[in-house]
């Protein structure tokens, strides 16, 4: 370009990235600001997840991993919270969490500060519990699977699991009527179904990061998990549920931005072949 | 509100601030706070690795079971490998460790991930389905699952130029597709993520008092630490 003025074509292909961003952070803002209510539209595989824990007999105990870190939060956590909500709002169902990440025993307590499972009558240790992080990866999947006394002892604070009704009875795998998983890694969303659904045939359901769920769509094609959902979903559990929270605020702010990304992608384009039909392009 | 949650969201929402400036520009602040997380998720792994050597090794010893004592002097030789001279003593208990993960993966990877998928694949149907939309979805399936397999299993040049070189081809737009998907699906999880975020500072960190002045003191920071040095008012370089 030597010699030549900038044309507006080359501006549009090169608009710096704080401008790129700026504008992003303005409308990531604005609709927090001002929500406009977009309808969250409830898709074919949150509402399986959905009607599987609705059909759950009284007394079913679900097995709860907090798989995901810190970095997943914000995506993963709503939806935790909503099937939290649900199963606490259906009543009579043993919830079992525990922890396949290093930072799942905090990110569970802050999860359960939003539910605030008094508000349902649960009880700790009677209606739900901790077991905490449990080392080992896809070896600790198969070890609860066998034993789950043999992988822990105690319940995430130290305290003994004897003390608690809840573990009454609670032995291996077979004591499980549902499998739920939470996760940022995709060996603990496959090492599930390797592990527990492979070899108990333990019913399993299974939510992931957006950009995780390509690779899991294969395993609920096969059979092998009820339903696959993202976390970015949690807005359409949260209808379900009838318990508005994170995941409904960040509809509007999710379109808006999305619409951006493809107007960023379109004026890219428009650029560059512009650029080429006018012989300006290589 | 407990001071210790006021503390922890005061902490948390200028480190998310100090985290997000690099979208911008790299600077100082943004220095300090990534390696303010990388020295506190260290400190927390290794928290939690004394743990685990208490409940799963010590634990158990204590009470009788001396087997763990192998799960101890095994972990104790894997630190051989900083020694320059005896560092091949660490290649014990890691080959024990690498085989009992492939052991436990192997007892049902074949089920799990060959014999279930491959079977799931085959059961897609051209026959007798009802719905237009499915039954072109299952061809289109049926054929990028075909020329795909061809693309990975008939590598040598024959068979992807002349003729043939159409079923390549093909699957190459199929793989295209299929990782624009999970490239537009990794955008929805990023800005999932930066919702969180901004929310958090909105709803949780923005009502708390003081931190409507806090907000633009951080920024202004964060303004004169992407500012490169010579350009900096303050202090002037003698």
């Amino acid at each position: 370009m030597s010699g030549q003025g900038k044309s507006i074509w080359d501006t549009l292909e090169n608009i710096p990235r704080e401008v790129l961003y700026g504008i992003l952070l303005v409308v990531f803002v604005v609709p927090m600001i001002f929500p406009l209510g977009l309808p969250v539209p409830v898709s074919a595989n949150v509402r399986k997840w959905y009607n599987t824990i609705d059909a759950l007999p009284t007394g079913s105990v679900v097995l709860i991993d907090f798989g995901y870190s810190g970095g997943g939060e914000p995506e993963l956590g709503p939806m935790a919270v909503a099937v939290y909500n649900h199963l606490f709002k259906k009543g009579g169902i043993k919830v079992i969490a525990m922890s396949t990440s290093i930072e799942g025993p905090q990110l569970w307590d802050k999860a359960m500060a939003e539910i605030r499972p008094e508000r349902y009558g649960a009880q700790y240790g009677v209606d739900y519990i901790n077991i905490g992080y449990i080392t080992g990866g896809e070896t600790a999947m198969a070890a609860i699977g066998k034993d789950l006394r043999a992988t822990t002892s105690t319940d995430y604070k130290g305290a003994s699991l004897d003390q608690y009704s809840i573990m009454d009875g609670i032995v291996d795998a077979h004591s499980f009527d549902l499998l739920i998983c939470y996760t940022t890694g995709g060996d603990q969303s496959e090492g599930w179904v390797r592990q527990w659904y492979t070899v108990y045939g333990t019913r399993y359901l299974c939510s992931v990061l957006a950009m995780m769920v390509p690779t899991m769509l294969p395993y609920q094609n096969a059979g092998q998990i009820i339903s696959v959902t993202s976390g970015a979903q949690a807005g359409e559990m949260e209808t379900l549920v009838k318990v508005p929270a994170r995941g409904i605020k960040s509809a509007d702010v999710i379109t808006l931005t999305h619409i951006l990304c493809l107007a960023y992608v379109a004026i890219g384009n428009i650029a560059y072949l512009s650029k080429r039909f006018s012989g300006g392009g290589k | 509100m407990e001071m210790s949650i006021v503390i922890q969201t005061w902490m948390a929402a200028i480190f998310t601030i100090l985290i997000y400036s690099i979208a911008f520009r790299d600077n100082n602040l943004f220095k300090f706070a990534e390696y303010t997380f990388v020295g506190a998720a260290a400190g927390h792994s290794l928290v939690y690795g004394v743990d685990n050597i208490r409940k799963v090794g010590w634990n158990n010893i204590v009470i009788g079971k001396y087997f763990y004592v192998l799960a101890f002097l095994l972990g104790v030789m894997l630190y051989t490998r900083y020694h320059p001279q005896y560092f091949w003593v660490s290649r014990y208990p890691l080959s024990i460790m690498v085989g009992l993960g492939i052991g436990l993966s192997m007892r049902a990877v074949v089920t799990a991930e060959f014999i279930t998928q491959i079977k799931s694949t085959a059961a897609i149907q051209l026959i007798g389905v009802g719905d237009p939309f499915k039954l072109v979805s299952n061809l289109i399936f049926i054929i990028l699952v075909i020329t795909t397999v061809y693309f990975f299993l008939f590598t040598f040049p024959k068979a992807h130029s002349g003729g043939l070189g159409v079923i390549p081809k093909i699957a190459r737009y199929g793989m295209m597709a299929a990782f624009s998907y999970s490239f537009a699906n990794t955008v929805l999880s990023r800005y999932n993520m930066i919702f969180g975020r901004l929310d958090f500072l909105y709803s949780n960190w923005l009502p708390l008092p003081g931190a409507i002045i806090a907000l633009p003191i951080v920024l202004i920071l964060l303004i004169y630490a992407m500012l490169p040095p010579e350009k900096r008012p303050w202090p002037k370089k003698e």
